[in-house]
């Protein structure tokens, strides 16, 4: 028999380290001081960035054949889809030509006449394309992963759209990629404004890719079909952006609510190309800092000993 | 020497560079962007308590933590979750892991099973915690897939110590 067929060293006698017993306390202490630090404070994110910014090499390679099997499938599916496609774009930018051509005298327009009332001119809001590394396969909950970061100028809170309406936040960022938290998640929220009656709510995320609107009253003046956009008053969406569709409204006897359901207007699943915003606060004006409180009186020590 | 009865014959010890590069590979596997499914069995999971259960020497609870930690950050989840459901995967792992042995690999696959649904209990525990959000019914289906991989995984990852320890024309394997 060869020497290397059996593992001929001796088993460790003494030195065996903690049992598994102890490891296991010591790394679910670990893990359970990770999560509360995790979802309290912010003292993990360097961790959580170094370790993304490991798997980032890994995570790009992986995306490569995903996006090879979609070029190819492309490729095979060939001319005539894409012939398809171009028609449908000119019927598209030809129904849009005459509306892109008022655009611009509208604006001249309103320019002249917001200077004329003396108001502010309009927010013009910047924007950076973003490509879908991945769609983070957490059963739980629904995020993207944009290979854009705080090196290109993301920051925590950006509205991210694609071309149909928004799609979701920008919730943590990394120094070459971000995560972006759908609509459609359970945390999510997005405040709206119905625009056939200009009546303002807030929208959230629900089960199942869908969202609700919640805390509207049982007659709360919404219909089926009613289109809600993004009312712009939060400070970080810009106003009049497609949100979602109303889609049922159930006004439920047995509650003050009426249960509102929505179909987002930007599909989650799929989507290659995002438009990453500049959330609208950072265009304001600053808040004046609040006046420094009058000092108060020293509160009398507590429980003196006697 | 006293050899377990589901083994049918001597192994030769494991190659570390293939054990970590199967770890490795899980890994990979886990972060295949195929999308959300509820019923995905759990690559590194099954991988880790593979090792865990022939090599608990080599790839211990510690091992196991950090990998949560990665599969933590690639997925954005809570920093711990994955982490804390495979130190308990792994601590379950090891303390059966001379029991185990003795059984066949189908059996092996029954007796791992609740080991795989106390991991995704741990999980599912923390979620509802942290934000309150269910996936569905179809994650009770994971631990089982899981589990009916345990022969195929037993199969693929002992296949480099079944070689014959000297080879000659008529074996080459």
């Amino acid at each position: 028999m060869p020497l290397g067929t059996l593992d001929r060293r001796p088993p460790p006698f003494f030195h065996q380290g903690p049992s598994a017993l102890t490891r296991v306390a010591l790394f679910s202490a670990v893990a359970l001081f990770l999560m509360a630090a995790d979802t309290r404070f912010a003292v993990t994110r360097p961790l959580r960035s170094g370790l993304q910014m490991l798997l980032l090499p890994l995570e790009r390679a992986l995306a490569v054949p995903l996006q090879m099997t979609h070029a190819g499938g492309e490729y095979v599916s060939g001319l005539h889809a894409a012939q398809a496609e171009l028609g449908k774009a000119e019927l598209a930018l030809t129904a849009q030509s005459a509306k892109a051509a008022r655009v611009d005298t509208l604006v001249a327009e309103n320019t002249r006449l917001r200077a004329l009332v003396d108001l502010k001119p309009a927010l013009a809001v910047k924007a950076m394309a973003a490509e879908v590394l991945y769609e983070a396969s957490d059963p739980f909950s629904r995020k993207i992963f944009i290979d854009r970061g705080a090196s290109q100028g993301v920051v925590p809170g950006a509205p991210v759209i694609d071309e149909s309406g928004v799609l979701g936040q920008v919730t943590r960022v990394y120094p070459l990629s971000s995560e972006v938290t759908l609509l459609i998640d359970k945390e999510a929220a997005i405040p709206v404004l119905n625009t056939r009656t200009h009546q303002r709510s807030a929208a959230f995320g629900a089960d199942g890719s869908a969202m609700e609107l919640r805390f509207m009253a049982g007659n709360a003046d919404v219909k089926v079909g009613d289109v809600l956009q993004t009312s712009g008053v939060d400070g970080i969406y810009p106003p009049g952006l497609d949100v979602a569709k109303v889609v049922k409204v159930d006004p439920r006897a047995d509650s003050s609510f009426a249960r509102i359901a929505l179909a987002p207007t930007a599909s989650a699943d799929g989507v290659r190309h995002v438009l990453v915003l500049e959330p609208m606060a950072m265009q304001l004006p600053a808040r004046p800092a609040p006046e420094p409180e009058p000092a108060k009186d020293k509160k009398p020590a507590k429980g003196g000993k006697k | 020497m006293i050899m377990p009865r589901g083994a049918d014959q001597l192994l030769l010890p494991v190659n570390p560079l293939f054990l970590w590069f199967s770890l490795f590979l899980a890994l990979v596997l886990n972060m295949l962007p195929v999308g959300r499914v509820a019923a995905m069995p759990d690559f590194l999971a099954l991988v880790l308590v593979f090792w865990n259960v022939h090599q608990p020497r080599r790839v211990g609870i510690g091992a196991a933590f950090v990998f949560g930690l990665l599969m933590d950050v690639h997925q954005g989840a809570v920093l711990g979750q994955h982490a804390e459901a495979y130190t308990l995967l792994s601590f379950l792992a090891i303390t059966m892991h001379r029991r185990l042995l003795w059984f066949g690999v189908a059996e092996q696959a029954l007796q791992i099973l609740p080991v795989f649904i106390v991991a995704h209990a741990v999980s599912l525990v923390v979620r509802l915690l942290s934000s309150g959000s269910f996936p569905g019914w179809t994650m009770l289906l994971a631990p089982v897939f899981e589990a009916l991989l345990w022969p195929v995984i037993s199969w693929l990852l002992l296949a480099p110590q079944r070689r014959a320890p000297d080879r000659d024309a008529n074996r080459p394997l």
